[in-house]
């Protein structure tokens, strides 16, 4: 019984191994290739494709809804899945794989910038194509990619910082509230502000404006945690933290000029999907930078051994205060984010749930990466809306999946791993690992 | 070889399926969508949504389908989740509309999901009937989305008329949850109704607290040292059980009024003989019912156990309702743009509409015009008809 143990085991790492040899010589632009095509694939073939498997249109997110809904449909929903994404995906990336390989290797002489643009654009192109489909897949698409904002401000905090930060709703209300007041106050004839001040074709210039105003707001906001958190840690950080988000429900909840508890509604729909992926890549290239700057490492000085850091001329204080900000800042923009994609807001929505949710999307995707946050936020949101036809069940799946990962990597998917987009985009030889 | 066999085997079972299992939908077929809370702060409110409508699905399509123009479709019901929050609706409306390709749609029930929700629809021009949502925002503006229900600015007077007419008091204590959205809306419009009866000052307290409290002793002395003649609670059936032991607890004898967020299952159940004596105002009484209401209580009871609430009778009316607009628009071209306005446009047309939970004719807002029904929980625990208030 023993040997064939072995043998299957043998077998096992034979495989994998012949898989990796497969995928190892791909570029990132190569799979961006084949991503593109798949979804090429999809948006001219893909309703009529999925009619003669017998389905009433494209399946929506990976065919998940299809296959808890009618059991009987699987095997269609599948063979789409391979055949408009796996198969195309594979096939393109790895027969372009040699001539990207060369593509790859031309721009590494040219600007790091240049390369990423291309990368970022043809991401773009895939997400734009994919989420054409419907308005469901743009939506979706849109409150995943804030939740990577929020996720990644969060993972600042609770992360690199070490600090268990509970008070991050709050900033996104904050945040939230400041962006909704600003682009309604200005910009729409609303019952609780008066007629528009400044004309209809400004808004959108100035929306950017109102995504900076949220993040002060909610970075003035940090301040009030953020000063004690110079004499407390731990448990009694995240008491003060969470003590403040509750602060500012109740403040939100008992200011009538922004509606109290009915909420405030109609902003304009200014948080399309460029505008939502521009901030969203933006905030993730300005917070890799940052956690990799002398100010980054010194924060993860602070978290390791503060009394050390403080010996070795970090000024702890400053450090601190700086990421506290910082990170209450880009969460204040998600919130801003958020106020214009679901166009109404209601204290209520930023309470314990949202926490939760937060924080789950950081310890699973992984602490301390930029990496893990945006897997993290990814997959808890996109399984969130896959497993909706579950219902009940759907609350018992995802927090088991989360105790799973907190058994066997107990600090996340990916974590403590550097985002280094110079490695990302290089050439790949058949012998990287 | 193995390998080969297994795989060969997958390929066929596809290929066969391809074939066999495929089924091609016909175009008699019409899809409403649901947008419910199954799971969430309120599961029992997505409950007896998803029981209402589906006990209509399985009458429509017992008679065959719902007959358009001298044809006749089956229904399907499509059921989304919206877990109790504002952004999750969003995403169900969306997706019922994009991806599911629905006439029209029931629900969501709670205004603040509704208040978003009923954003979307009307962008995209589907029409929505929100049963219980009773915040004039969810249908302002909006030519796409109706309601079931009658609102708070015409609650708060029938209570404040009721009270006053019945028993003669001039002094009332209100005690409602700053934090959420209908209560505190529904205490304003009822102080402002009260003072406009008796004068200013007569609501002598004016007590508030936040949801999720539990304790409200202090709250409730002050009510009762401020020789109020009764106490109006708006609140939800999980408050109204505490609010009202503790009350009763600490020797007030006094009637205690409450809204229609009162008519729940579990009110009774939760609140037990404290409750028995109060008086809320709704929009249908179970005991004591006659007629078509009657009648859906029994199916419901029969069906699912216990007796229907508030929600469940106003998604059976809201179903019927599109069901009429859809019969009313005469013609379905399969194009749904179309479709969908001509369903919107029957919609707004119809008048009296024979619901049972009162009769219905849609304003410009697409608000109902109906009469509301003041309920008294009687010694064993019934909903009681009592009264009925029209406007």
């Amino acid at each position: 019984m023993e040997s064939t143990g072995d043998e299957l085991s043998i077998n096992g790492k034979l495989k994998s191994s012949r898989v990796r040899e497969f995928v190892a010589p791909i570029p990132l632009l190569s799979w961006l290739l084949g991503a593109l095509v798949a979804v090429a694939l999809e948006h001219y073939i893909g309703t009529s494709f999925a009619q003669t498997l017998g389905l009433r249109k494209a399946p929506m997110l990976f065919g998940f809804d299809i296959m808890l809904k009618q059991p009987t449909l699987i095997h269609s929903a599948l063979t789409y899945l391979v055949l408009i994404y796996f198969l195309p995906i594979i096939v393109v990336a790895r027969l372009s794989a040699a001539g990207m390989n060369g593509l790859a290797a031309i721009l590494i002489d040219y600007p790091l910038m240049l390369t990423v643009l291309i990368h970022l654009g043809m991401l773009y192109a895939i997400l734009h194509w994919w989420s054409n489909m419907s308005l469901y897949r743009a939506d979706v698409l849109r409150f995943t990619l804030i939740a990577v904002l929020l996720t990644l401000s969060l993972n600042l905090i609770n992360g690199y910082m070490g600090e268990f930060s509970c008070s991050h709703p709050g900033f996104m209300a904050l945040g939230a509230y400041a962006s909704s007041v600003f682009t309604l106050g200005l910009f729409a004839d609303d019952r609780v502000f008066g007629p528009a001040l400044l004309p209809q074709w400004l808004g959108p210039y100035l929306f950017p404006v109102a995504l900076v105003l949220g993040g002060v707001v909610a970075a003035v906001g940090a301040l009030a945690v953020a000063i004690p958190s110079f004499r407390t840690r731990g448990d009694y950080l995240a008491i003060i933290s969470l003590a403040f988000m509750f602060i500012v429900k109740s403040l939100i909840e008992n200011l009538e000029f922004v509606g109290g508890p009915r909420g405030l509604g109609d902003q304009p729909g200014w948080a399309n999907r460029p505008v939502v992926f521009v901030t969203v890549v933006l905030g993730i290239w300005i917070i890799n930078n940052f956690v990799r700057s002398t100010l980054g490492k010194a924060l993860n000085a602070v978290r390791d051994n503060e009394m050390a850091a403080d010996a070795m001329t970090v000024d702890t204080r400053q450090t601190k205060i700086t990421a506290f900000l910082f990170g209450a800042f880009w969460a204040g923009v998600a919130g801003g984010l958020y106020a214009h994609a679901l166009r109404y807001i209601n204290p209520g929505s930023f309470g314990i749930q949202m926490l939760a949710e937060g924080l789950a999307m950081v310890y699973f995707g992984g602490l301390n990466s930029v990496y893990g946050s945006i897997v993290g936020a990814c997959s808890i949101s996109l399984l969130g809306e896959m497993l909706r036809p579950l219902e009940l069940f759907k609350w018992i799946i995802i927090p088991l999946l989360l105790i799973l990962v907190m058994i066997f990597r107990p600090t996340g998917l990916i974590a403590f791993r550097e985002f280094d987009v110079k490695k990302l985009v290089r050439p790949k030889q058949a012998s990287d690992r | 070889m193995k390998k080969f066999v297994f795989a060969a085997a997958i390929i066929s079972i596809f290929a066969a399926c391809l074939g066999v299992c495929a089924y091609a939908k016909g175009p008699d077929v019409i899809r409403i969508g649901v947008n419910a809370p199954l799971t969430g702060d309120i599961p029992k409110v997505g409950e007896g949504t998803k029981y209402a409508a589906q006990m209509w699905l399985k009458e429509v399509n017992a008679a065959g389908g719902i007959e358009v123009g001298g044809r006749k479709y089956k229904v399907e019901l499509v059921i989304e989740d919206n877990e109790a929050k504002a952004e999750s609706a969003v995403k169900a409306t969306t997706k019922l509309i994009t991806e599911e390709d629905v006439l029209a749609i029931v629900g969501p029930q709670a205004s603040k999901q509704a208040i978003p929700a009923g954003g979307i629809a009307n962008e995209l021009g589907t029409p929505m009937i929100s049963p219980w949502s009773t915040n004039p925002d969810t249908t302002k503006d909006r030519p796409f989305v109706f309601r079931g229900c009658f609102l708070d600015p015409f609650q708060g007077p029938v209570v404040a008329n009721f009270v006053k007419s019945e028993f003669g008091f001039t002094k009332a204590a209100v005690l409602y949850d700053v934090a959420s959205d209908y209560p505190k809306g529904l205490a304003e419009f009822f102080k402002k109704a009260w003072e406009g009866l008796n004068g200013a000052g007569s609501v002598v307290a004016y007590e508030s607290f936040t949801t999720k409290d539990a304790d409200f002793s202090s709250q409730l002395t002050k009510i009762i040292n401020s020789g109020a003649q009764f106490l109006f609670t708006p609140q939800y059936y999980n408050e109204v059980a505490l609010i009202v032991q503790q009350v009763r607890q600490l020797g007030w004898k006094k009637p205690i009024v409450g809204s229609d967020s009162w008519g729940s299952a579990e009110t009774v159940k939760l609140c037990g003989k404290d409750c028995y004596g109060s008086f809320f105002s709704t929009h249908y009484a179970a005991a004591g019912a006659k007629g078509a209401t009657r009648e859906f209580i029994d199916r419901y009871q029969k069906a699912y156990g216990y007796v229907p609430d508030d929600v469940a009778a106003l998604t059976w009316d809201s179903v019927r309702i599109v069901k009429q607009a859809v019969q009313n628009c005469g013609k379905l071209t399969g194009d749904m743009k179309t479709d969908r306005k001509c369903v919107r446009d029957a919609m707004a047309k119809i008048r009296e509409f024979d619901g049972i939970t009162g009769k219905m004719t849609f304003t410009e807002e697409g608000d109902p015009i109906k009469c509301a029904v003041i309920v008294r929980i009687s010694d064993k625990g019934e909903f009681e008809f009592y009264k009925s208030v029209c406007p």
